[in-house]
């Protein structure tokens, strides 16, 4: 046997994790047993439970037993079955009823169907014995006409029981009598709930019935009722034979017992999972589900159905029990789970269960019948970008009120999903109705395509690619250039967010943008850059050259403003010139790019640090406002003991000592020596790596999680691997060794994967007694980096947090708490990727601009009309799957030993290939 | 004797008995509690939701119309978290429908607009979206817009539970639900007996009498108590009268026997003739044998039957003297009748002409 996801050879069914971590209760006879033959049910322990019930105990000795098994209601109520029939049992008369509810009706789940048609005389069983407990003698399994194989299993199952004397007149020869019928729902979702499928069962309109009166006094036909769900009926037979007490043995203290969940969703394996009470979330997704497929990152689990709620990424560790799920807004519900990955929508998967409950609504009371159509309507135009302020705080209000108001159990849950994703993705409904974007790309009236959609500059995605199409390529370019200014770098380094959502992605692979991106910067004449005229008398003065500052002095140049960029380094482009190496971005690319920013009119005084050189207060003075684009040039250290030995480098600082002095390195002047550790598992971790390796170092990675925790790229990952560097997962480092003063080794313990952090991640733990010492020569520690924000003087009131990155004033997106001084890249956000530096540095354009149209009073600016460009709307038709381009690469020798760009780029024909690839997302076709 | 249990109302200590309703026992101590879908002699549906309280210790909303009280039990009718409810449900009820006073035939006695003006609501925050039915016109008595209808089903339940005539029913689910007979039917293609209680159970505009539209406002009727004369059962009911017309006969609830409120199609719709040219308006006498009636006062006509009958009585005896009364009188009057007739005149030869 082999395990889907891995494809490792596993020698039985029970060791492949998806079945080994269940605990069959419910289930036990699932596949085992033909369930049209009773004597296989019956050499499986069947009706044993029942005969000790009718011929060992009394009634209240099976409510007792049932009572000490904690069992609650599997159907999504969660009210303890023993005290639901003590209730009908107290009641008194002839007549009574024990009813079954198989009117499963939750999008996804199918548990009682697969009870039903796997194992119907466990159901049976457990009504009779119900029925010997309350003292009724009829019956009811309402099931619903769209499962006749569980209707037709069911009346095999009815009439093979009453031939053995199971069930019917004189039941095992106790004279106790049980008649039992099976009625078929017309498939309403709301007679479900309990009073409206008594009502379904009397021949009326399937509609809630007030309580009080509750069905154990007033039930079907006003006479006494319990009504339990499917899978709560198939726990009984086992309560009987083994006892409350083996019962309550698994689960947590208030939910005892095994749940089944129906797993379904963005997740690896799907299916029925049982497993005991308390189980949490992120064992039941990872563990038993397999994690989530094509390496995208958990978002949230749907739990309990349309009237459930969802549970997000930093509950992963959150026990499933009742209480805890309903503290974290979510039910049990019947036990559907829906997990979502990175691409589901909040508001829309609002929507959509939001659209499942209005469909159901029965109509009898006003708050579901017309509150939740209202907040339909409103989550629809949300997701159409039609939303307005003050709806989310109307959901809410209608949200408590339909949940305070309703008449049943269908209307009171029916908000749930709404205040759930309200609660933990309010961020997304806010990005929805204010900047009309939906960051998973679902929403699809709010882009033209799921690849600008994702852009954070929204770079026009399908119009470049058109163009490689009709071999306009300056054209192309002129269309990247509109919303970036660096696209030859973007080519190369950037982590494409696009090709994430990339709809082709759901068939085959996503289209490669990035290298399509970069063969029209290699490819097209570079457009010509003029100068522009200074129209603005107001001076911005920019800190940094990175792609930050450079964005926003590029922008604020073409609106007519003299930019002054200030850079401390010898040469411009932050992070792209002193971290980034060579081999992936050679430097005259950044070069090009950088000299037309220059050519627009923007000066850039390098060899300046400001504070040492030029005071800020010289700038202040010199300039209306100032941008600062710092970065995060910092290695933040590991805290170890050692960690100031000679060899021991943090990644950054190797990474631009090694871009400063590359001469001096390659040549051996300075070296790192023959075994190198680097520490940390991001893109500075790897760059260092693959510097140290062709430099002729042996490198070794040591990451403190598994590989696909990496924050690094996985295409950088795989160089890396390619390149024969080592990487040892599930390491920490302990202690640096040192010996005259310099490293000699690192002392390590291996981890284990413990609980998750807010992150999704398994938190690495430590395995006691697992060091070990690796010698090497140097260490470069690349676990993150921070800015170096010690420029700016202590009165500056420019506040800076915890994480020494800039605040901002309330409201903006790149003001700081000075009004003068605007902020953005690295020193803004932490470590962060180039395009959302550049997406920064846009925004503070935008809001400098703004900032000073008002203050004189002018009207808003309006950019100068651009050239049009007419991007050709063919649609292929013919479209067949094929796998991504591959990009060409060095290899060999050349590749190890030099700091030659790797990537060779796409071909004519590559290029060509790839582009046919898109499936023009961005077309509406009427 | 009553077992009797102890409730708090808004403060208020209240002694009930049990099985009552909340609503009940705050109706019956002068604390107003609003209701449109509660309605009286009919089952407690409890589907509108605006007669919602707050009870202690209970996990929602509670309605008062169906929750029966429990010794002990602690309500509050009027704190923030009951009128924030009650006005959603009611800008949700006026937002669904065509509620537009200005041309409805209830303006002015509709109990979603007295609830919309006694929770102050400017504006609903919704959309105004009725729904897209059209106006039933196909028969002469009722007419139903469909469009004000909020649902609240007291048209089904005066059709099922009071004149038990089963015409009307929920059709459709959630926000498609309608009212109406069977296969979405006029009611002039149903089994519809035109009783005319749907009519008088609408808290809205939704189902009117249709003779009565653009006759009179609420407040320019008169109403004029009187007992139905169609049949001896003695209904009590309204006549709607304005300019010396009646325009529509309701039925009077204040007045709890025989009818309870309820009338018949012929109590309710039978008034064409009142205003007839050829209705008799005063006695008439036919002084000779194939002689023409010709008018005269009621003391003319009593003397003349006096005078008649005690000649004829003297004369023949009493039993040459026989009565027939009519269905249309009053059971009092036809006792009266009788009475007059054997205790007066001396005869038992007395009938009635729905003894056949």
């Amino acid at each position: 046997m082999r395990e889907p996801i891995t494809d490792k050879t596993i020698p039985t069914m029970q060791e492949v994790p998806f079945f080994a971590l269940q605990d069959l209760r419910v289930l036990k006879n699932r596949g085992l047993i033909d369930p049209e033959k009773i004597d296989e049910y019956i050499a499986r322990d069947g009706y044993a439970g029942m005969a000790k019930a009718l011929t060992e105990m009394t009634p209240d000795q099976i409510i007792q037993e049932v009572l000490d098994s904690g069992l609650r209601g599997r159907g999504g109520g969660g009210f303890p079955t023993g005290l639901k029939w003590k209730f009908a049992a107290g009641e008194k008369g002839p007549v009574k009823y024990v009813l079954t509810n198989a009117d499963e009706g939750d999008p996804g789940a199918f548990m009682d169907r697969s009870v039903l048609e796997g194992d119907p005389h466990a159901v049976i069983e457990g009504m009779v014995v119900a029925a010997k407990a309350i003292g009724a003698h009829n019956g009811y399994i309402y099931c619903r006409a769209e499962y006749p194989l569980a209707i037709k299993r069911l009346s095999v199952a009815i009439n093979q029981a009453k031939e053995y004397g199971l069930l019917g007149k004189d039941i095992l020869g106790t004279g106790f009598d049980f008649e039992l019928e099976i009625y078929q729902g017309a498939g309403a979702f709301v007679c479900g709930e309990e009073t409206a499928l008594m009502t379904s069962i009397e021949g009326k309109r399937g509609m809630p019935r007030p309580r009080p009166p509750f069905p154990s006094v007033s039930g079907l036909w006003q006479k006494p009722s319990i009504l339990n769900n499917v899978e709560t009926f198939a726990n009984i037979p086992q309560i009987m034979l083994r006892g409350g007490a083996w019962y309550a043995s698994v689960g947590t203290e208030k939910s005892k017992g095994t749940k089944i969940f129906a797993l379904t969703g963005d997740v690896h394996n799907v299916g029925l999972v049982e497993v005991p009470m308390g189980t949490p979330l992120g064992a039941i997704v990872y563990d038993i589900g397999g994690g989530i497929p094509k390496g995208k990152r958990f978002k949230a689990a749907q739990l309990g159905g349309p009237s459930g709620g969802m549970i997000p990424i930093e509950h992963l560790n959150a026990p499933i029990d009742y209480e805890s799920v309903e503290e974290l807004g979510a039910i049990i519900g019947s036990g559907g789970l829906i997990v979502m990955d990175e691409d589901s929508c909040a508001v829309d998967m609002a929507r959509f269960f939001m659209e499942f409950c209005v469909e159901e609504s029965c109509g009898k009371c006003t708050p579901c019948r017309e509150g939740n159509k209202r907040m339909l309507d409103i989550l629809t135009n949300i997701t159409e970008g039609k939303g307005k302020p003050g709806d989310i705080e109307l959901l809410e209000e209608m949200a408590s009120v339909i949940r305070d108001a309703s008449l049943c159990g269908l209307g009171q849950t029916a908000p749930n999903p709404v205040l759930s994703t309200i609660r933990y993705f309010r961020k997304e409904y806010e990005d929805h109705i204010y900047n009309h974007h939906c960051s998973a790309g679902v929403c699809a009236d709010l882009f033209k395509s799921p690849c600008q959609n994702a852009c954070p500059i929204g770079m026009d995605v399908p119009a470049y690619i058109a163009l490689i199409m009709d071999n306009r390529l300056e054209d192309a370019y002129k269309v990247m250039l509109k919303t970036n200014p660096f696209p030859s770098i973007c080519g190369r380094v950037c982590d494409h967010q696009c090709q994430s959502k990339c709809r082709r992605g759901k068939t085959d692979e996503p289209i490669a943008i990035k290298f399509l991106k970069r063969f029209i910067t290699d490819n097209a004449q570079r457009p010509k850059v003029e100068a522009i005229p200074v129209t603005r008398k107001e001076t911005i003065a920019v800190i940094g050259s990175g792609p930050a500052g450079l964005t926003v002095a590029k922008d604020l140049a073409i609106r007519g403003y003299k930019v002054t960029v200030f850079e401390e380094l010898s040469e411009a482009g932050g992070m792209l010139r002193w971290s980034i190496p060579a081999y992936r971005l050679p430097r005259d690319i950044i070069t090009k790019e950088i000299d037309d920013i220059r050519a627009l009119g923007v000066e850039i005084k390098c060899n300046t640090r400001i504070g040492k050189d030029i005071p800020l207060s010289k700038l202040e003075s010199e300039f209306d406002y100032i941008y600062l684009a710092p970065g995060a040039h910092t290695s933040q250290k590991m805290g170890l003991p050692g960690e100031e030995l000679n060899g021991v480098y943090g990644g950054v600082e190797f990474l631009r000592d090694f871009n400063a002095n590359e001469t001096a390195w390659t040549t051996g002047e300075k070296t790192l020596g023959a075994k190198v550790a680097v520490i940390g598992g991001g893109n500075s971790a790897i760059d260092a790596a693959r510097c140290a390796t062709r430099l002729g170092a042996d490198v070794t990675i040591l990451y403190r999680r598994e590989r696909d925790d990496m924050p690094a790229a996985i295409e950088e990952i795989i160089a890396t691997e390619e390149e024969g560097i080592k990487i040892e997962f599930l390491v920490a480092p302990l202690n640096i060794e040192g010996k005259d003063g310099k490293v000699s080794g690192i002392t390590c313990k291996r981890m284990k994967l413990g609980d998750f952090d807010r992150s999704g991640r398994r938190r690495p733990v430590p395995i006691e007694g697992s060091e070990f010492t690796l010698n090497v020569d140097s260490i470069i520690a690349a676990i993150g980096q921070i800015p170096d924000l010690s420029f700016l003087p202590e009165n500056s009131d420019i506040s800076i947090n915890r994480w020494n990155t800039f605040d901002l004033a309330e409201g903006s997106a790149s003001q700081t708490t000075n009004p003068k001084f605007y902020a953005g890249g690295d020193a803004l956000t932490g470590s962060d990727t180039v395009i959302n530096a550049i997406a920064a540095g846009h925004q503070a354009a935008i809001d400098i601009d703004t900032a000073i149209r008002i203050k004189n009073n002018e009207d808003p600016y309006e950019a100068p009309k651009e050239e049009e460009i007419i991007i050709p709307f063919e649609l292929d038709e013919d479209n067949p799957e094929a796998p991504q381009t591959k990009m060409p690469e060095l290899h060999g020798h050349e590749r190890k030993k030099s700091f030659i760009e790797v990537e060779l780029g796409f071909t004519l024909e590559d290029a060509l290939k790839e582009a046919k690839r898109c499936l023009r997302c961005d077309i509406e076709l009427d | 004797m009553e077992k009797i249990c102890s409730v708090t109302i808004d403060g208020k200590v209240i002694e009930a008995s049990p099985g009552q309703t909340i609503l009940e026992v705050a109706r019956a101590n002068g604390i107003y509690i609003p209701t449109l879908c509660h309605y009286s002699n009919t089952t407690n549906v409890g589907a509108c939701r605006v007669c919602v309280v707050e009870v202690e210790k209970a996990r929602s909303l509670v309605a008062s119309c169906t929750m029966p009280i429990s010794h002990g039990m602690v309500i509050k009718t009027d704190t923030k978290k009951v009128r924030d409810s009650q006005k959603m449900v009611v800008e949700l009820l006026w937002a669904s429908g065509n509620h537009d006073c200005l041309s409805c035939e209830r303006n002015g006695e509709c109990e979603l607009q007295n609830l919309v003006y006694w929770l102050g609501i400017e504006r609903p925050r919704f959309n105004i979206e009725p729904p897209n039915y059209k106006i039933e016109n196909s028969n002469t008595m009722i007419q139903r817009d469909l469009t004000k209808c909020i649902l609240c089903g007291r048209c089904i339940r005066a059709c099922n539970e009071i004149q038990v005539n089963e015409i009307l029913d929920f059709a459709n689910r959630g926000n498609f639900a309608k009212v109406g007979p069977a296969f979405d039917n006029d009611y002039i293609d149903s089994e519809c007996y035109f009783c005319g209680e749907c009519v008088d159970a609408c808290p809205v505009g939704a189902i009117t009498f249709k003779q009565a539209r653009f006759s009179g406002r609420p407040w320019e009727i008169k109403k004029v108590k009187t007992t139905c004369t169609y049949c001896g059962v003695g209904c009590q009911m309204d006549l709607n009268v304005h300019n010396n017309r009646i325009i529509k006969v309701t039925g009077n609830k204040d007045y709890i026997h025989p009818n309870e409120g309820s009338l018949c199609v012929k109590g309710r719709f039978g008034m064409d003739f009142i205003n007839d040219s050829s209705r008799l308006t005063t006695p008439l006498i036919r002084k000779e044998k194939d002689g023409e009636f010709t008018e005269a006062t009621w003391k003319e006509a009593y003397d003349f039957i006096t005078e008649r009958l005690t000649e004829i009585k003297k004369k023949n005896g009493p039993d040459s003297i026989a009565g027939l009364s009519s269905a249309r009188c009053t059971n009092e009057e036809n006792y009266l009748f009788q009475k007059f007739l054997r205790a007066a005149i001396g005869t038992n030869n007395v009938d009635h002409c729905a003894r056949l």
